[in-house]
């Protein structure tokens, strides 16, 4: 690990989040705290796909897969069978992974190109979808109904509201965590590498296949857990809301606003965009329908536009310049 | 003891024969210049020997194992590695990264980026850790290619064309990397156009014509061998 890795552990940020956690929720009123939920969600989700998208490069869209079978069967395997919730996460974060390790080798071994990578992660994930849909210990395509979190937590339930957001923010932070230690240790040397240029990587002793599926094995486990955690605060296991593509248009789209392959950027992106997804469905929902999602479009467009490697980099250039040094290695 | 052994290897692309039926063995210790023709086949010959292309026919051994089926990184590992004549760029990493990542075939990743600065400041690049690769002038470029491969320790570096494009004096620098390197024991070979490079650093000259091995000597008869002669310069004419 590089010193920089616990360099950025011991920050005082963590201390500021901490302090700000215990004192901001109970003051909230229920439909601001969901919001902040919703957004720790996002910022894990786009932080475990980072991994993949940004570090690796490669633009997954089956990471709806994990996140379903995380929620899905977890949910399944308690309701069908009465498996505790907390081994459902793991027994749906395996599968994940070996789901993810079988995506990773059929673009190693068949030398996908990038939209190939792209439509085949695509087909996985509409064929999960199918899947939940046409099978109903899964809940076909009525899903699923959990039972009343009563906050006991060896029920793997966390009592809603506050419990909820602290279950969220310990795994978001847990998944940025996750990617500063890999972009400090030589998984991501190794990605980077794949990134920029697979045959240059393979010539200086960069075993390709085996740091692609790690890089797919990791995202795709943490994607399976946040699913778990995510069906629990939403209880009721919608499979058109969980194992849709459309979350991973909105996660790829947070990451890319927030800048790809940097441990910060991808929460920075959801961290905007959620409450203001959010906020201005609330405010104009209401008034002219569709206009929420036209300012919201115009907003990523316009961020896009001014700085297509995401805000995180335009942040921190602003931020050397207002310090009056150079710009921070990328 | 032959390190390198090249054994009637055949490379073929459809109807094309790129390299034809080469054989040639470099010792331990060695530097090995290969010269030829544009075209002659000297870099796919290199990418058959550091496995990222098989052979069509032919064997390829190193350090006495056969290694045709080898992948790239591996042999890298095993310390076979070699340079790229079309330099290889990493968009989003720095120069002093890149490096770290081939250091990183040894040494955990602490004593990586030491020995990754350490390999910089060898070549002549020290101060240019934090550019870009794309940014880099040709020659920086080139010393980036050989600081890539020394990171990784090897035994025997393949050079292909590392000096080309550059001028007398820029070749300065690289020259007396790849002589000091020799001096410690790593084995060489090069494929080189820069025709005073090569007579000065190889001990042995293998000459490519159409994929064919043409000649074999030292610097001093390569010169006056007529076939050399002819394919460089094309045969006389009886009118």
């Amino acid at each position: 690990m590089r010193p920089e890795f616990y360099k950025t552990l011991l920050s005082p940020f963590w201390l500021i989040l901490l302090v700000l956690a215990v004192v901001l929720p109970p003051l909230l009123p229920s439909y601001y705290l969901h919001i902040i939920i919703l957004t720790l969600v996002y910022v894990a989700l786009a932080s475990a796909w980072n991994i993949v998208g940004g570090m690796a490069g490669q633009i997954s869209l089956a990471h709806s897969l994990f996140i379903g079978v995380g929620a899905m069967f977890s949910t399944a395997l308690l309701l069908k069978l009465g498996i505790n919730m907390w081994l459902g996460l793991v027994i749906s974060a395996v599968i994940s992974g070996v789901l993810g390790a079988i995506i990773a080798w059929i673009d190693f071994r068949f030398r996908l190109g990038h939209l190939s990578f792209v439509l085949i992660t695509l087909a996985f994930a509409e064929m999960g979808a199918v899947v939940v849909e046409g099978w109903d210990f899964l809940g076909g395509a009525s899903g699923l109904l959990l039972p009343r979190d009563t906050g006991n937590f060896l029920q793997f339930q966390f009592g809603g509201g506050i419990g909820a957001f602290w279950a969220m923010l310990v795994l978001a932070v847990a998944a940025i965590l996750i990617n500063v230690a890999i972009l400090n240790a030589p998984l991501g040397y190794y990605l980077r590498t794949i990134r920029d240029n697979e045959n240059a990587a393979r010539a200086i002793g960069v075993n390709v296949l085996r740091y692609k599926i790690a890089a797919m094995v990791i995202s795709a486990m943490l994607s399976s857990v946040i699913g778990t955690a995510y069906v629990r605060y939403l209880t009721f296991a919608d499979p058109y809301l969980l194992i849709s593509p459309v979350i991973v248009i909105e996660i790829v789209l947070f990451a890319t606003v927030g800048g790809l392959g940097s441990a910060f950027g991808p929460a920075l992106g959801a961290i905007l965009l959620v409450p203001l997804g959010e906020i201005l469905r609330g405010k104009l929902g209401g008034v002219l329908p569709g206009l929420h999602y036209f300012i919201y479009g115009v907003v990523v467009i316009a961020v896009i536009l001014i700085t297509p490697s995401g805000l995180l980099p335009l942040l921190e250039k602003w931020w050397a310049r207002l310090r009056g040094t150079a710009p921070a290695r990328k | 003891m032959a390190l390198l052994e090249v054994d009637k290897v055949t490379k073929r692309f459809g109807g094309l024969v790129a390299v034809n039926n080469v054989s040639f063995s470099v010792a331990a210790g060695e530097i090995l210049g290969i010269i030829g023709p544009n075209g002659a086949g000297k870099t796919t010959l290199f990418s058959v020997i550091s496995g990222f292309a098989p052979p069509s026919d032919g064997n390829v051994r190193f350090d006495g194992q056969d290694i045709v089926g080898v992948s790239p990184d591996r042999l890298v590992r095993r310390g076979l590695i070699r340079s790229f004549q079309i330099v290889q760029t990493f968009a989003d990493m720095t120069t002093l990264d890149v490096v770290t990542t081939a250091a990183l075939t040894r040494r955990p990743i602490r004593e990586a980026i030491d020995y990754a600065a350490h390999v910089m400041a060898r070549v002549g690049m020290a101060g240019k850790e934090r550019l870009t690769p794309a940014t880099l002038s040709l020659q920086d470029k080139k010393l980036l290619e050989l600081a890539k491969c020394l990171a990784t320790d090897p035994r025997c570096i393949l050079l292909d064309e590392v000096m080309a494009g550059l001028t007398m004096a820029e070749t300065e620098a690289p020259m007396a990397v790849v002589r000091e390197l020799n001096s410690q024991g790593v084995t060489i070979v090069m494929v080189e156009h820069v025709m005073p490079v090569i007579m000065r650093l190889a001990t042995r000259i293998v000459v490519i014509n159409f994929g064919e091995k043409i000649a074999e000597a030292t610097p001093e008869d390569i010169v006056k061998d007529q076939r050399v002669i002819d394919a460089y310069f094309g045969e006389h004419l009886d009118a």
